[in-house]
């Protein structure tokens, strides 16, 4: 039982980095309907900003934390603004929109090797590495950080979108971006306001995540590829299912490896054989859209 | 007239190329071939029928994996070996197939991701059956009759096989089926409301394509005579996106130029820029969706009218 | 001009031009092919071998070079992709390199030896430890330099011997490598009468590895060998086995013999034991640590030892083929025994006319991790 608590934190710390990378994907999809995968490759940055700021310039987690994840913000409005806008523009698929952000993450990657080289780097954790009891539940001080940390996140994001009109206008755009513009609402500040979120909040899965298994090149392509399957069984309509789809993928992916004997090799495999059968039976993931599509 | 002539002059010159390069041009242009048959494969499926389906590479090891297993581990004759492998490429397509036709957009994408990976699992745990993570070497290409392939011959049968996809490819792509893709992927309500069994054409789109890839598998295991599950990845998968991409997707011209470019980059690029040629693919792609939203083979329609090079009978 | 004249100064022209084509010949470098990874997965790992290489054809240069002729190393980068590393084989036969170096990885060496065995041309591993690369191909043109998977396991099963663990864990990740090394780990484990009472594997990206450690630790291992290469998934690793409050010793394969980890994990690694090809107290392996912090600034870990030794040896065998020809320096390179290079247990030898790979099967050192660094050795070879 004591083994089972202390998997939980795991499956919670876990589950909280794929949840920020689907509510990072979900961020840009709601208001525009483009699928970002370059997501993990912003978070792959966000773990080198960490790198720059708090590993080598020493700065403390308070300051160097939401630095790093403005850093990558701000790639992402940059990038919304020259390589997205003129798509939207012109009025080009949506397939065109997800494609040229797939040729971005080559860009991001390979320029991120450039600048740090192909060695994975230290970030330091901000509280060291420690194990924490929490009344039953135990874990790293890292695991409870990052938890809490996005735990806020997703309070606020579900505060933005429940009740504030911004968030309202958000949604509004979601479901009818021609409606969306009649009503006044600024399609322009939307859509760069959507990237900018997104790129921290993926950002910040990377500042959290680099302290365990340090900062590296290549660590963008697996997040992104759980973030998508967390979005997927969550749902892609709500804030909620993000969070949801991500702990559910962490708990199917640590039960599995925990209390099921089969070759390790092919624990590797049931989540995969898990979520097609997930996408076969129950498409639209746990929670139905809102809009009835 | 025309251009049945330009066809016979561009499959003299392929095929004369067999004899006239050597060694490492040789391995480059068979090895392209391949990823070019891939591409044309892929493109149908991914721009005409409109399925984003990442088992494509997956099918393309289970051309290669299972042609080596029947032939040296279980002892097949080759040409036993080779149906065997295509047929298992043809059932296995079919079964996913059908679950597949269900789900659409990027569902389809992470449902055949999973499986990609899923077969990437399978292979580096397979022990001794699919070699695991060493992969299979060691098998020659067995002698037939006394005649066994040399580097030439088989350079000419990835041509043959090269040819016999885009032949397939384009002949369907003119054809009915292939006006009924495009219909089932603009407007599966509109194509079923016309009379079109989407279903049918979307399993048939699906195992159609996912065995060229797997009779490309089986031509490229005998390449090097080696198979190792890193050439059956998630990398190779992405890599034949970004042709399409890059070259102009739901177009077989496009797929070819996009092919081409994106192989044939590290052999130019890497002698002046070294490994940032990389940076260089990603760039290209980017600006190609910016400033030529139908793929660079749009700038080669200008110059040699390459739309109408793939389509028959017309003026 | 008369006559006279122009004979001489045709003879003059004539000789001049011999002895500039004679100069030229013997100023022609000899042109060593190294197949290496710039891009991809393994360029971190490549990048130090390489220094190696550099360090040893500079020396050897600087000593006259080979046979009269100065060494060059023309480097192809395969991506770490088995297939380009084939057709990168087939552009430097195309070159005619004297030989081909593969400083990538085992599957890569694999598919480009499948070319280098039809074209008939030296080709040599100095790093990769797979057994399979001398087995599973009869190319007797293939050598091997780097410690065998096989080698490894039973000298950490020999320096095991009194401790006896009857019970282990086996952890890896999901990596080419590490894959392969677990099994044959596993395989050696078993044939020396212990019991893999569990097996984990940490992918490639995980975030934690807690589930899988509960695991090991229910299964109440005597000892845990692992076998994984990716820094990511050790660093997981280690932080899981500190946070349950693991204490089974750990024993780990020459991939850790890399200070990486080190420096993503301080502090964490302390009393692990891992195989290491150099020992050193050796006095080559000193003096080589010695020229190397010399040209580089700092002390080197085994990479670069791989890529020096590797070019030695097939430079000695270059020498002792008296030519640039396949076939004799494949001949001097399998007659080669008693090579004593920087690698290697003190007292061992590199020899080729056993086994193409030739690296000792008592080669191996095994070395303890103390205050976060490469610390003694605390055994050696088989026995």
């Amino acid at each position: 039982m004591e083994d089972f608590l202390e998997l939980i934190v795991s499956v919670g710390e876990a589950g909280s980095i794929y949840a920020l990378v689907a509510l990072a994907y979900l961020l840009v999809l709601r208001p525009s309907g483009i699928i970002n995968f370059a997501v993990g490759e912003w978070a792959m940055m966000g773990g080198f900003a960490a790198v720059s700021l708090i590993t080598w310039l020493k700065l403390p987690y308070i300051i160097g934390l939401p630095l790093s994840i403005m850093c990558i913000g701000a790639i992402a409005w940059v990038t919304g603004l020259v390589v997205v806008n003129p798509l939207i523009k012109r009025n080009a698929s949506p397939m065109s929109k997800v494609l040229v952000l797939l040729g971005m993450l080559i860009v991001y990657r390979e320029t991120s090797a450039s600048l740090y080289g192909y060695d994975p780097l230290f970030v330091p954790m901000p509280f060291g590495f420690g194990r924490v009891e929490v009344g039953p539940f135990a874990g790293s001080s890292q695991s409870f950080f990052i938890i809490s940390v996005v735990a806020v996140v997703f309070l606020l994001a579900w505060y933005f979108f429940e009740r504030t009109i911004w968030g309202k206008a958000f949604e509004g755009v979601a479901i009818n971006r021609q409606a969306a513009m009649l009503m006044g609402i600024n399609l322009k500040i939307v859509g760069m306001s959507s990237f900018i979120s997104a790129g921290m909040i993926a950002g910040l899965a990377g500042v959290l995540q680099a302290p365990l298994t340090s900062a590296h090149f290549l660590m963008g392509l697996p997040l992104a590829i759980k973030g998508f399957t967390a979005l997927v069984i969550g749902g892609v309509g709500r804030v909620e299912g993000a969070l949801l789809g991500g702990f559910l993928l962490a708990l199917l992916e640590k039960l599995t490896i925990r209390y099921i004997d089969i070759p390790s090799g092919y624990a590797l495999g049931v989540p995969l054989l898990l979520m097609i059968v997930f996408l076969l039976f129950r498409p639209n993931g746990i929670f139905q859209n809102k809009e009835a599509k | 007239m025309q251009q049945r002539l330009l066809w016979t002059i561009i499959i003299v010159f392929l095929a004369s190329l067999c004899f006239v390069l050597g060694g490492y041009w040789a391995d480059i242009y068979r090895k392209m071939l391949l990823v070019i048959t891939l591409c044309v494969g892929f493109n149908f499926l991914f721009g005409v029928a409109g399925q984003i389906a990442f088992s494509h590479i997956a099918f393309y090891g289970i051309g290669a994996y299972s042609v080596v297993i029947f032939s040296s581990i279980l002892g097949w004759p080759l040409p036993l070996a080779i149906f065997g492998a295509i047929a298992l490429c043809g059932v296995i397509a079919i079964i996913v197939a059908f679950p597949a036709s269900r789900l659409e957009g990027f569902y389809l994408a992470l449902a055949t991701l999973a499986f990609a990976q899923l077969f990437n699992v399978v292979i580096v745990q397979g022990g001794d059956v699919t070699g695991g993570p060493q992969g299979l070497s060691g098998f020659g290409q067995q002698d037939y009759f006394g005649f066994s392939f040399t580097d030439q011959s088989y350079t000419l049968v990835i041509v043959v096989l090269f040819l016999g996809t885009l032949l397939i490819i384009t002949r369907l792509e003119n054809s009915w089926f292939g006006r009924a893709c495009r219909a089932v992927h603009d407007s599966p309500e509109a194509a079923e409301a016309m009379g079109v069994d989407v279903l049918f054409i979307k399993v048939a789109a699906f195992t159609i394509t996912s065995v060229l890839a797997g009779v490309a598998g089986v031509a490229y295991a005998f390449i090097d005579n080696y198979v190792n599950p890193l050439v059956f990845s998630l990398e190779p998968m992405f890599q034949l996106l970004f042709m399409i991409v890059l070259g102009g997707i739901g177009r077989t011209s496009g797929a070819i130029i996009g092919a081409i470019v994106i192989f044939l980059a590290p052999e130019i690029f890497e002698e002046w820029v070294g490994r940032h040629y990389i940076l260089g693919v990603g760039v290209l792609v980017v600006l190609s969706i910016l400033l030529l939203p139908k793929g660079v083979v749009e700038l080669f329609d200008r110059l040699f009218k390459t739309d109408k090079l793939m389509r028959k009978g017309q003026k | 001009m008369n006559n006279t004249l122009k004979f001489s100064r045709n003879l003059i022209l004539a000789m001049g031009l011999l002895l500039a084509a004679g100069t030229a010949q013997a100023a022609d470098p000899i042109k060593i092919g190294v197949i290496t990874d710039r891009v991809g997965n393994s360029a971190a790992w490549a990048k130090p071998i390489e220094q190696g290489m550099e360090m040893a054809v500079n020396e050897i240069n600087a000593a006259g070079g080979v046979l009269g002729r100065q060494l060059k190393l023309r480097y192809e980068s395969d991506q770490s992709k088995p297939d380009v590393s084939a057709t990168k084989a087939r552009k430097l036969i195309g070159e005619n390199v004297a030989a081909i170096l593969s400083i990538t990885t085992s599957p890569a060496t694999q598919q480009a030896q499948t070319v280098t065995a039809k074209a008939k041309i030296v080709h040599m591993t100095p790093a990769n430890s797979a057994d399979y690369l001398t087995k599973k191909l009869d190319n007797p043109y293939f050598f091997q330099m780097g410690p065998l998977g096989s080698t490894q396991i039973r000298t950490l099963l020999a320096y095991n011997k009194k401790k006896n663990f009857k019970r282990v864990a086996l952890v890896k990740d999901n990596s080419n490598l590490g894959s392969y090394l677990g099994k044959v780990f596993k395989t050696n484990l078993e044939k020396s009468g212990a019991k893999v009472v569990v097996e984990q594997t940490v992918e490639i990206g995980a975030t934690d590895a807690i589930a899988q450690l509960q695991k090991v630790r229910a299964a109440k291992p005597d000892a845990i060998y692992h076998s994984g290469i990716v820094v990511s998934s050790m660093a997981v690793f280690f932080k899981a086995y500190h946070q349950l409050g693991l204490k089974q010793p750990i024993l780990g394969s020459f991939n850790l013999s890399v200070p990486k980890y080190l420096e993503v994990i301080p502090g964490m690694m302390d009393g692990v034991v891992f195989i290491d090809a150099m020992d050193p107290s050796k006095p080559e392996a000193a003096k080589f640590m010695a020229k190397y912090k010399k040209a580089y600034g700092s002390v080197p870990f085994s990479l670069p030892a791989y890529g020096y030794d590797g070019v030695k040896v097939l430079a000695d065998a270059i020498k002792k083929a008296g030519s640039t020809d396949s076939d004799k320096i494949r001949a001097a390179m399998a007659t080669t025994k008693d090579w004593v290079g920087v690698l290697g247990a003190k007292g061992q030898v590199v020899d080729f006319s056993k086994s193409r790979a030739g690296f000792s099967v008592d080669g191996a050192v095994v070395r303890r991790i103390e205050n976060n660094t490469h610390g003694s050795i605390v055994h050696s070879g088989t026995k």
